[in-house]
């Protein structure tokens, strides 16, 4: 693993833990900092608290949908993309342009998605 | 008779001054001047046009006035007299009461009046009479012929009804023109010109531009008329033609009147020469021989009369009191009343007596009635016979109409009762033989017509007719005149007479012998007097008195001697012979010459005649004799008889004529010469006289005896004539009744047919039984229930084989006929064989008589298959869960099935009749408003969902399904919708989408969560068939918890079944109970349920291999329990391991340890505490425990 200075710092909305875990796993080796959250009101606490650089958000927590905290990333420019089983059409409309990632996904896929979401500011999608 | 009478034709005008100025200026009277024509036309309310073309037609200064009638609505005002007035230059104005009609005027009628005309000055009454009663145009029209007599003009034009037809009958009676209005066909047009034209009183028909030249035409020859006309208005020319005309008439029409007035007979002809337009008589007669149908016409001119319901109604208010009692006194119902009406014309007389005779009798009982009505106006019978009379009725109460009339359209007939009692036949009361044994003859305004012999005879032709003591009414102009002496008066002013009894006047033919009867009687009456007065003293002072008085004879007028009385021997000498009584034949014959005229002398003078110069020879001495004849007077100071006597003349007047002086010698021997010769000449004569004499008597007695025979063979012929003339009345009455018979034959005969057609043609088999079951009449359609052939009428019906099963015929003919009801029955015909309905009834006849039955048979196989199909339909329809509802074309509910009921709420009571709107909720979509908008029904789509809004407001979603009815015309007649209630399947369909969509992601979570498991069983396996160790259980293990959640459908899993699933593999026989658990069972949620089975499937996966499963003896504990007190309750699990062997902690975190560790606490948002102590390893669960809910 190397670190060069700081790590770019990744929020990862994920309830399901076999899945968390993985991600965390693919995260940390591809060298990302990772926060794990399962649960909506954990998540908003981050996002506000943390310096976070990005965000991968299943859009279903324990019942709960990720969209507010999508919400708070974009109040704070933080680029971020949906994760999902559902894909784009679960979305909300102020949502809609934002990058979704349809699972299961492979690993180079979610590589290359945090990669294009950290170059170009969630702008761009998929 | 006649002076007294006016003519019938001429107007009747009220007296008084008015009236003589304006017949002065009327006509007539001033003939260098144009007559001064006032015209009435009448319309109804539709008639402006033809006004208009009338008077575009009409010159302005014509000369004429003109009225115009039209049926006006009462409250609106009328535009006529303007919309005409623009027609014409001639002033046009509404009339007003008391405006005299003045020359080349146009009036009209005001709205809401009656306007009538009298001595040439408009009245107007206001308001018109009601509706029913408002007759404008026949009232103006008879007023108008009333007062203005032949210059009266009366046009119908176009308009519905009959208004005017009997105005039109007026003027025509009172010699005026009449004109109707025609189509372009020269038809009259239908409605009021129609009925004017049907009474057949229409001088011209002729459409309504030609009439104004028509109107010129006609005052211009009436003008010329009028300058040949004498003073009594008859031409001259017309009497020397009347033979001719009358023997045309004669020849053509068959009858004779010569004897009519010649008054009446001259008018008439004039009119009808004004109506032909031809100027002279000749030329008229030459028309007459052209035009056939002329004959006709005048004929019918002739015969113009107007008539009406008790007409004149004093006289029937006195033929009521006066002579209906006497007629029904001590009459019962076997006794016949006949009564003759001659002249009928179209029948209201005869009509009228019938009403009364049949109100004075009622309805029951009483004589039965004949009246003959009679008219040689073959067309008038026929009306009469009809007995249809057009409407307004004049003249009869409304009772009376109510009570003798029904109203058939515009028209009263008159009801059957009263027709019966009537018979009509067109005969002649001049031509044709009498009637006879009549009760009451009517004969009114009839002889106003005839000349005074033709009355005379006619009276005497009643008198024959009736019988003694019977009545006899006149029309009010009428008098007996000559023939007073064969009726009493009952009524003066009514012209009620009665027979009289005593005298016998045998005119028809008159009858010779009667009359000498007569006398002959008047004679024995005389004479049995004067015998009787012959008794007691007279006798005796008579016998005593003889002897002094002279011998005498009585003898009659016929010169038969009724009594001799003292010596008459001497003077008489009576002649060989038959015996005869006659004096002249007695007497002496010296005696007979002087006798015969002193007698005849007597006679004629009613004077005392004598004779002296006689003498008898007594012995053989002269006797001298003075014959003295006394005429005997009776009490009304005729001679009858005259008295004969023979008185001794006193010898001394015989002496004192003797001469004194005697003659000179030579003188008597010349006398003694010539007395010889005298006497030889007296004897010649004397022997002369008495061969005279004899010869005399023989042809006298040979007279005689013709004369008896003769009188025999009279009265016989008199006999015989009596005899015929009953028989040609009763033929009469015969023929007249045949004919009503044969006309009501070929009615009968009519019915008949029309009856075989219709048994002939009726699909409905019917069978006419009698009382005995005896058949009768059937139709074809019958013969296919029983074996019928022609032959079996007559045969009871139950000899007669059945195709049909009926065993009840014979009990339900006696119930039908004791309670006279109707028995139906439906005969089920076996497997293939039709069904009928029987019904059975009475058989009534017309007069209500039961004489057996009537047994109608209607195949209804048909039906009651079409029952039996419609049964089944409707029970489908019933139990049907989905809605079935009926509509008409309009969309009006007309069934409602149960479903319906139960899928919108509304009873069927509640929405039959409403409109199918009613279902649709009231702000729905455009598309069903267009299914259902108006008129669309054929482009109604035949499936489609829509919401519906039930009973309590709730919308519904339909499927409809709709289809239309159509007859065979392929009209829609009524239209069906299926409903069917589809909320269930959207809900399903909403949760199977639901559940795919769910589904979908949850494969692909669960996907993602067996990649992340591969993933991470891979990062740690050493070797491929490590991982394949790892990885495959981990994957039973999540499918075996898959399994569990399919049992509950996704919605729970049982936490004891979760633990049991993943442990019961290793608690088997050889090993029991390793595994214990403590806890009230828990119902977990799908996400707490896969995380825990993967947790349990770690912790069990180690203890398998490190811990309390890898030897025997070791169990594993597992407790929870629910803990509340916070915001949600809590679970707290206990993994325990315990008689494991030593448990060392493991040196790296394996991929279980980070599951149970991190991940579930992770996962679950609660903590997880796993201790690897020595004696066995122990995992303590506390997880928050939402309430089930769904599956994220």
């Amino acid at each position: 693993m190397i670190v060069l200075g700081k790590l770019p710092c990744v929020l990862i909305a994920e309830d399901e833990m076999i899945v968390a875990m993985m991600l965390e796993d693919l995260m940390e080796r591809a060298g990302y900092h990772v926060l794990l959250v399962a649960r909506l009101a954990r998540g908003l606490e981050l996002a506000v608290s943390e310096p976070i650089d990005a965000a991968i958000l299943d859009i279903n927590l324990a019942g709960q949908m990720s969209f507010p905290l999508a919400d708070a990333l974009q109040q704070r420019r933080i680029p971020f993309m949906f994760a999902s089983g559902y894909g784009r059409e679960g979305l909300p409309e102020r949502h809609r342009d934002a990058m979704v990632l349809q699972k299961p996904y492979g690993m180079s896929e979610i590589k290359a998605a945090l990669h294009a979401l950290l170059a170009n500011g969630g702008q761009a999608s998929l | 008779m006649t002076e007294d009478l006016s003519p019938p034709r001429r107007p009747r005008r009220k007296s008084g001054a008015a009236a003589t100025t304006v017949q002065a200026q009327a006509c007539a009277e001033t003939p260098p001047a144009l007559p001064h024509l006032i015209v009435g036309i009448g319309a109804s309310a539709g008639g402006l046009e033809a006004f208009r073309s009338f008077f575009t037609h009409m010159q302005a200064d014509s000369g004429f006035s003109f009225v115009l009638v039209q049926h006006l609505s009462p409250q609106h005002v009328s535009m006529l007299a303007e919309l005409v007035g623009r027609n014409t230059q001639m002033p046009v104005c509404e009339a007003i009461d008391g405006a005299r009609v003045e020359p080349d005027h146009v009036y009209v009628i005001p709205p809401d009046a009656t306007l009538t005309i009298a001595d040439g000055v408009l009245h107007v009454s206001k308001p018109a009479p009601p509706r029913q009663h408002r007759w404008p145009i026949n009232t103006f029209f008879t007023s108008l012929a009333e007062d203005r007599g032949d210059c009266a003009v009366c046009i119908v034009l176009s308009g519905t009804g009959s208004d005017g037809a009997l105005g039109l009958g007026a003027v025509k009676e009172h010699g005026g023109l009449t004109l109707a209005q025609s189509g372009f066909d020269h038809v009259a047009m239908s409605g009021m010109p129609a009925s004017a034209a049907s009474t057949g009183l229409v001088d011209d028909i002729l459409p309504v531009e030609d009439m104004p030249a028509r109107l010129i035409t006609y005052r211009k020859q009436m003008h010329a008329a009028r300058g040949q006309q004498g003073a009594d208005g008859i031409r001259q020319d017309l009497s020397d033609h009347l033979q001719n005309l009358f023997r045309l008439l004669r020849a053509e029409v068959g009858h004779d009147f010569s004897q009519y007035k010649r008054s009446t007979v001259m008018r008439r002809i004039q009119r009808r020469m004004l109506v032909r337009q031809t100027e002279t008589v000749p030329d008229y007669i030459k028309y007459l021989r052209q035009h056939p149908q002329e004959h006709q016409q005048l004929f019918r001119e002739m015969l113009i009369s107007v008539t009406e319901f008790f007409r004149d109604p004093l006289a029937f208010t006195a033929l009521q009191e006066r002579v209906v009692p006497a007629l029904l006194a001590d009459r019962g119902a076997a006794d016949v009343l006949r009564v003759w009406v001659p002249g009928c014309a179209t029948g209201e007389e005869a009509y009228s007596i019938a009403m009364l005779l049949r109100e004075a009798i009622g309805s029951q009982g009483g004589p039965k009635v004949q009246i003959f009505a009679t008219d040689i106006d073959d067309r008038g019978i026929e009306a009469a016979r009809a007995g249809r009379f057009r409407a307004p009725l004049l003249g009869v109460s409304p009772e009376r109409q109510q009570r003798w009339f029904s109203k058939e359209g515009d028209d009263y007939v008159v009801v059957k009762s009263l027709r019966e009692m009537c018979v009509f036949s067109p005969h002649s009361v001049i031509k044709d033989p009498p009637f006879s044994r009549l009760d009451l003859v009517s004969c009114r305004n009839l002889l106003i017509y005839l000349n005074a012999d033709l009355q005379e005879r006619l009276l005497q032709t009643f008198h024959y007719a009736l019988k003694p003591g019977a009545f006899l009414l006149l029309g009010p102009s009428e008098t007996l005149s000559r023939s007073a002496g064969l009726f009493t008066e009952l009524d003066k002013k009514q012209r009620l007479y009665m027979r009289r009894e005593n005298t016998r006047v045998g005119s028809i033919p008159p009858l010779p012998f009667a009359e000498r009867g007569h006398a002959a009687n008047a004679g024995r009456g005389m004479a049995s007097v004067a015998r009787g007065s012959d008794e007691g003293i007279n006798r005796q002072v008579q016998g005593l008195l003889e002897k002094y008085t002279p011998a005498y004879v009585v003898i009659n007028a016929n010169h038969e001697v009724l009594r001799f009385a003292g010596d008459t021997g001497r003077y008489l000498s009576p002649s060989t012979g038959a015996a005869s009584l006659n004096v002249f034949s007695l007497l002496h014959k010296r005696l007979r010459e002087p006798a015969r005229a002193i007698v005849r002398r007597a006679f004629a003078s009613a004077e005392t005649v004598t004779r002296d110069d006689l003498s008898v020879d007594v012995g053989s001495q002269h006797q001298p004799l003075r014959l003295i004849a006394e005429p005997l007077l009776d009490k009304d100071g005729s001679v009858t008889m005259c008295l004969l006597a023979f008185s001794d003349a006193p010898a001394d007047a015989a002496t004192a004529a003797a001469p004194s002086a005697s003659p000179p010698p030579v003188e008597l021997a010349r006398i003694r010469a010539l007395e010889h010769e005298l006497e030889s000449v007296y004897a010649q004569l004397h022997a002369a006289v008495e061969l005279h004499e004899s010869v005399n008597e023989e042809l006298k007695s040979a007279n005689e005896e013709y004369q008896s025979v003769n009188e025999e063979l009279q009265s016989s012929n008199e006999e015989l004539e009596t005899s015929k003339e009953e028989m040609q009345s009763i033929n009469e009455e015969l023929q007249i009744v045949n004919a009503e018979a044969h006309s009501k034959n070929e009615t009968l005969t009519r019915l008949n047919s029309d009856l075989r057609n219709l048994m002939e043609s009726t699909q409905i088999a019917t069978l006419f039984l009698d009382r005995d079951l005896r058949i009768g009449s059937y139709t074809p359609a019958m013969t296919e229930l029983f074996h019928l052939r022609d032959g079996d009428r007559g045969r009871p019906i139950t000899d007669i084989s059945a195709r049909i099963n009926y065993p009840e015929l014979k009990q339900d003919v006696p119930d039908v006929l004791r309670h006279l009801r109707i028995v139906e029955r439906v005969l089920h015909g076996a497997a293939n064989e039709p069904s009928y309905l029987l019904r059975m009834r009475p058989y009534r006849t017309v007069d209500d008589v039961i004489e057996g039955i009537v047994l109608t048979c209607v195949d209804v196989s048909q039906s009651l298959r079409h029952e039996v199909e419609r049964g089944q339909l409707a029970a489908i329809v019933d139990s049907s869960r989905d809605a079935i509802i009926g509509y008409t074309p309009d969309d009006a509910i007309s069934s409602w099935n149960p479903g319906a009921e139960r899928i919108f709420g509304y009873p069927a009571a509640q929405v039959l009749g409403q409109s199918l709107a009613m279902l649709l909720p009231s702000e729905s979509s455009g598309v069903t408003s267009a299914i259902f908008a108006a008129g669309a029904l054929a482009e109604r789509p035949q499936e489609f969902e829509t919401l519906w809004q039930t009973r309590d407001g709730r919308q519904i979603p339909v499927a409809v399904t709709s289809s239309l009815v159509r007859n065979a015309e392929q009209q829609i007649i009524a239209g069906s919708l299926i409903a069917r209630d589809i909320t269930e399947r959207r809900e399903a369909e909403r949760h199977t989408r639901l559940m795919l969509g769910e589904l979908n992601h949850r494969v692909k979570n669960t996907l993602a969560s067996i990649q992340a498991i591969a993933v991470q069983t891979l990062a740690r396996a050493p070797s491929l068939e490590a991982f394949q160790d790892k990885f495959l259980p981990r994957l039973q293990a999540l499918s075996h918890t898959h399994n569990l959640l399919a049992v509950d459908a996704w919605q729970s899993v049982s936490l004891a079944a979760l633990v049991m699933g993943e442990l019961a593999p290793y608690e088997d026989a050889d090993h029991p109970a390793r595994v214990q658990l403590h806890g009230e069972d828990r119902q977990l949620a799908p996400k707490i349920a896969l995380a825990m089975s993967m947790a349990l499937h770690e912790l069990t996966t180690n203890a398998l291999k490190y811990g309390a499963l890898s030897l025997p003896q070791g169990r594993i504990e597992v407790s929870w329990e629910r803990v509340t007190g916070g915001a949600v309750p809590w679970l707290h699990l206990c993994w325990q391991e315990v008689g494991g062997p030593l448990v060392r902690a493991p040196s790296s975190r394996g991929f279980g340890t980070r599951l149970i560790a991190d991940g579930l606490a992770f996962e679950l948002d609660g903590k997880v505490a796993l201790d690897f102590a020595p004696t066995g390893v122990r995992c303590l669960i506390e997880l928050p425990l939402g309430e089930p809910e769904d599956p994220a």
